[in-house]
């Protein structure tokens, strides 16, 4: 049976029947099994769930770099490249990733100190990123502005030298002799210079798009040197860098401060109008998916438990998951409702629907059939034996 | 150097005082187990003074209380008079003098050798953690660090030398020793392969050479094992950390961010280690020298130590305690400054 | 737990040699009325004598019987090596359990001492103070319990630093047990699991300093069964008779092995208990 490399035209992403297992001393980890998720250009999809649900090795693997001892053992994952065409991301050769992340993906993590490396300027890694995908443009650049200097007369040695060097890391890239000038102490610095210019223009206007104060300065800081939320900033600047299609956001601002949290929210929202670009947001917090997400997917134990419209997903919960965990946001004057149990052990996972030991409305069904994701409305999507077969939603028709 | 990293090094620098005067007095505590006379030897400066013992223990007080006599011995050493070595014929100070540059030139060698053999190791088994190359260079590192450095002196000496004849113990054969110790060979540092580039003389070179091979590669051997355990461990936890993963999300190649970010990372670490091993080699490898029949400080030392020459040991020993002190001192200012997070506070 | 095969190559090895050294009496019978730890000479000539019927391995410069040697030299091994490491472990315990369990000014005093005892090679500082005891074994132990137990003192400090405020130990206080009770009945014996690591991984370098000290003259007189001692008197035959650079291998080679196999089985074992105890190195 051929594998569909279809998706229909406004879907940039697909994951089908994704399976990652964790090979551990303690056993095989069985973290995501058998997940679905479409991605609409332009939207923003929440996915929400507990720690262990699976949400950030899902996000990790749709850049292929599921961590290891982690596997991919089955399903696809569809993307719809800049160019039109349709790839399968786990099919792609080491090689072809390299082009696509950080260029057609980014991503941006937990953790702001942890994902920038301690022993570089934050103006290097933005730099990293820029560099990696944008040379032949920022070549241009270098040769434009070049050209200028000698209009005005700025006709030296070193202008000349960079002229052709530009110029033939355009023409041939990986040319032998540009790598042996470029190792050459001074005149590789010299060969540098007007690129790293034009480059760090480039950052500081990237830098204040980030509405980061004074970015001359920051560019040339060291990550431990600025605040939480700055250094945040400078995680979605270097995700950014290169106007990506996708952007996969880890719970992105789950370490902030709760204001500095509400700004970089609302950053990350400005941001996508200005760049155009789609986002899967994962968090574990409700009151973040409620206002960032056009539409949520709720994972729980490795599966996508229920896929719905933001709004509809909080006025009409249909999965008891999606119910509890609505039900456990705090609120004032109302006691506190956690959920029942524990997160089940996902070596030996509970047969069936992983969620039944703690479900209230668990059947004898539920013990041996995994459930699989039934259209129930439109745009709604559940996995779970209460709904589907007899309990067909009001709405029918195609996709 | 920002503000911040000033003050470490002046904190630092402050610290080690106290710690070289806690090492003079651990030593000072083991002259004390000698009776006043057999530490005489330790002030006097000729053979001839001996013969009076009993004026010299009335000169420095030996028989006074031991708080004095710990200011007067400190006053001695400060003067440069660590006593009359019996088995060397000369003062302590001289013999020390004598012998360094034969350790001086072997830890010349031997250390940044080990040093880059035990990090490329070691960023090569955590690269290729769990494939052969993993396990093969776990089990060198084994086989290094459980050696006895007297027994894989031994070993080599057998094979290179008696099987096969080339690379003989000592410093170098007899026709360059003579040459070196007649007057047409200069010697500038008592580096004999340095001598013999400023003296342009390539013989004396290639012999000082070969007979390095053998005791370097036998400090290799079992010295770079311990620090690649250390680089491979480095590395792994380098490699777990979020921002390779990250730097890899922005579409860089492995090799890059194994080279230009993990491998930056995990060579802090590394710094400690290498300094301390750097520092035991400075501070006399006295069983490979014993065995090679190289003659620095630790062959002094541990010939010194059969004659029961006290005043050569405990000066070999005071000079070694210092010189861990500081390596200690220049690592921890190395590592202030490769790390920003510290050396910009 | 032991799975990977090094730790088994490692667990053959010591149970080897732990055999060898309590069978030592069966396998290489002592001259009544001799102390047994002499090895039996048979003859007085310096040149060694190659393996046959009666001499297994040899005969060494000499004439000393290697076989009777190195069996001795194992049970010899485990004699000082094991006697040192449970003095420094025991003089460790007291003098860590104190610093780490009343802190202040006696933890920094305490700690200023180890520093200094660390800021030495360990090799350097024994050699000095077996110089200042004396030549002979009993100087080693001396010497090199002097030398190790700054090292126990840190663990047990570290270990006491760490469960002390733990809560079953505020819990215990509070019902009013006494300190030494604490100690002895909460504290210790959580503590003692990295003691026990560390002990393992500590007999291969004990031994081996051992060996290096009675290796360059300081320690085992010559005749006694002790590895680093035959090894010393080996040197002379590094260069074998003319046409035959090999011919005396027997001499160097077997007693080296020996304590090369010693220290490695026991750092293999080491690193294996380590793996096993450590759960942070397990989740690799």
């Amino acid at each position: 049976m051929r594998m569909e490399k279809i998706l229909s035209p406004d879907e940039q992403l697909r994951v089908k029947d994704l399976i990652v297992r964790f090979y551990t001393y303690e056993g095989i980890v069985k973290a995501v099994e058998k997940a679905k998720l479409n991605l609409r250009r332009g939207e923003t999809l929440g996915i929400v769930g507990e720690t262990g649900s699976g949400k950030s090795v899902t996000a990790l693997t749709i850049l292929a770099l599921t961590p290891p001892p982690g596997k991919v053992e089955g399903g696809s994952i569809l993307f719809r490249r800049l160019n039109g065409s349709i790839d399968d991301i786990l099919k792609l050769s080491e090689e072809q990733l390299i082009r696509l992340r950080g260029k057609e993906i980014s991503m941006i993590f937990q953790e702001p100190n942890a994902a920038l490396d301690p022993l570089y300027t934050v103006g290097d890694q933005v730099a990293e990123a820029i560099l990696s995908h944008r040379l032949p443009e920022m070549l241009d650049k270098a040769i434009e502005s070049l050209r200028e200097d000698v209009k005005n007369g700025n006709e030296g040695f070193s202008t000349r030298l960079q002229l052709w060097a530009y110029n033939e890391m355009k023409r041939n890239p990986d040319s032998f002799k540009l790598r042996l000038v470029k190792r050459l102490p001074i005149i590789g610095k010299v060969i540098s210079k007007k690129l790293n210019q034009v480059v760090r223009e480039e950052i500081v206007e990237l830098l204040r798009l980030m509405e980061i104060p004074d970015p001359e300065r920051v560019v040339d800081s060291y990550p431990h040197e600025l605040s939480g939320g700055m250094q945040q900033r400078i995680v979605i600047a270097i995700a950014l860098a290169c106007s990506p299609l996708l952007l996969l956001a880890d719970e992105p601002t789950t370490s902030l401060d709760v204001t500095v949290q509400a700004q970089i929210l609302d950053l990350i929202r400005r941001l996508k109008e200005r760049f155009g670009a789609s986002i899967i947001y994962i968090t574990h917090d409700m009151g973040v998916i409620a206002e960032i997400s056009d539409r949520v997917a709720v994972m729980y134990a490795g599966n996508v438990v229920e896929v719905a419209p933001v709004i509809e997903l909080f006025k009409r919960p249909l999965h008891p998951y999606t119910k509890a965990l609505l039900e456990a946001i705090p609120r004032p004057g109302a006691t506190f409702k956690s959920i029942p149990g524990t997160v089940p052990n996902l070596v030996n996972p509970p047969p069936g629907c992983r969620f039944h030991p703690r479900c209230p409305h668990a059947m004898p069904r539920c013990k041996e059939e995994v459930p699989e994701l039934k259209r129930i409305g439109e745009e709604h999507y559940v996995a779970c034996h209460l709904y589907g077969g007899e309990n067909r939603g009001k709405h029918s028709g195609g996709n | 150097m920002s503000a911040s990293m000033r003050t470490y090094v002046i904190r630092r620098l402050l610290l080690l005082i106290p710690v070289l005067i806690g090492v003079t007095l651990l030593i000072f505590t083991i002259t004390q187990l000698f009776s006043p006379e057999e530490r005489a030897s330790l002030y006097i400066k000729d053979p001839r003074q001996a013969k009076d013992l009993s004026s010299i223990i009335k000169k420095y007080g030996l028989d006074l209380p031991v708080y004095i006599q710990y200011f007067r011995w400190m006053d001695q050493v400060l003067h440069g008079n660590l006593g009359w070595s019996e088995s060397a014929h000369m003062p302590v100070l001289r013999a020390f003098i004598n012998h360094f540059p034969a350790t001086a030139e072997l830890a010349l060698y031997a250390a940044p050798l080990t040093i880059i053999v035990g990090i490329l190791l070691g960023k090569l088994a955590a690269v290729k953690k769990d494939t052969a190359v993993d396990h093969i260079t776990r089990i060198m590192a084994i086989v290094g660090w459980s050696l006895p450095s007297f027994w894989l002196g031994i070993m080599l000496l057998a094979i290179f030398y008696g099987g096969l004849g080339i690379f003989s113990p000592g410093r170098l054969s007899t026709w360059a020793e003579n040459l070196v110790l007649s007057g047409k060979f200069k010697v500038y540092t008592g580096l004999y392969t340095i001598d013999a580039i400023l003296n342009l003389n390539g013989a004396v070179l290639l012999d000082a050479l070969s007979h390095l091979v053998l005791p370097v590669t036998t400090l290799v051997i079992i010295n770079m094992a311990l620090l690649m355990r250390i680089m491979r461990s480095s590395m792994l936890e380098q490699l777990n950390k979020t921002y390779v993963i990250a730097a890899r999300a922005r579409g860089l190649k492995w090799k890059t961010v194994i080279d230009k970010h993990a491998t930056r990372n995990a060579l802090i670490s590394v710094v400690t280690i290498s300094g301390l091993l750097t520092a035991g080699m400075l501070s006399g490898m006295v069983i490979t020298e014993t065995v090679f029949e190289f003659k620095g400080i630790g062959y002094w030392a541990a010939h010194a130590a059969t004659q029961l020459d006290i005043p050569a040991v405990l000066g070999f020993a005071l000079f070694a305690g210092m010189v861990f002190v500081i390596a200690n001192l220049v690592v921890d200012i190395l590592y202030a400054y490769i790390d920003p997070r510290i050396r910009l506070g | 737990m032991r799975e990977t095969p090094l730790s088994i190559v490692g667990l053959a090895i010591v149970i080897f040699f732990t055999i060898v050294a309590i069978a030592a009496p069966v396998l290489a019978p002592p001259r009544p009325g001799r102390d047994p730890y002499m090895i039996p000479r048979y003859g007085y000539s310096p040149i060694p004598k190659p393996p046959s019927p009666e001499h297994p391995f040899g005969l060494t410069q000499g004439q000393y019987d290697l076989y009777y040697g190195v069996i001795w030299g194992t049970r010899a091994a485990y004699r000082i090596g094991v006697l040192i490491i449970a003095i420094s472990a025991l003089i460790g315990i007291v003098i860590g359990g104190v610093a780490g369990y009343y802190g202040g000014i006696i933890d920094e005093i305490l700690m200023r001492v180890t520093d200094i005892i660390f800021a030495f090679p360990g090799l350097i500082l024994a050699m000095a103070l077996v110089v200042a005891f004396g030549p002979g074994l009993d100087s080693v132990t001396l010497a090199m319990v002097l030398v190790w137990w700054p090292g126990y003192a840190r663990l047990i400090r570290g270990e006491f630093l760490r469960i002390k405020s733990e809560d079953f130990v505020e819990a215990a206080k509070a019902i009013g047990c006494s300190d030494l009770r604490v100690i002895v009945k909460h504290i210790l014996p959580n503590a003692i699991y990295p003691l026990l690591i560390m002990a393992s991984l500590d007999i291969g370098s004990v031994v081996l300093v051992v060996a290096a000290l009675s290796f360059l003259g300081l320690g085992a007189p010559e005749g006694y069964a002790d590895w680093g001692q035959l090894i010393s008197l080996s040197r002379n035959w590094i260069t074998g008779r003319p046409g035959d650079p090999f011919a005396y291998w027997y001499v160097y080679t077997i007693p080296g092995l020996f304590l090369f196999l010693f220290v490695m089985g026991w750092n293999l074992l080491g690193d294996a208990l380590r793996d096993v105890m450590d759960p942070m190195i397990r989740r690799r």
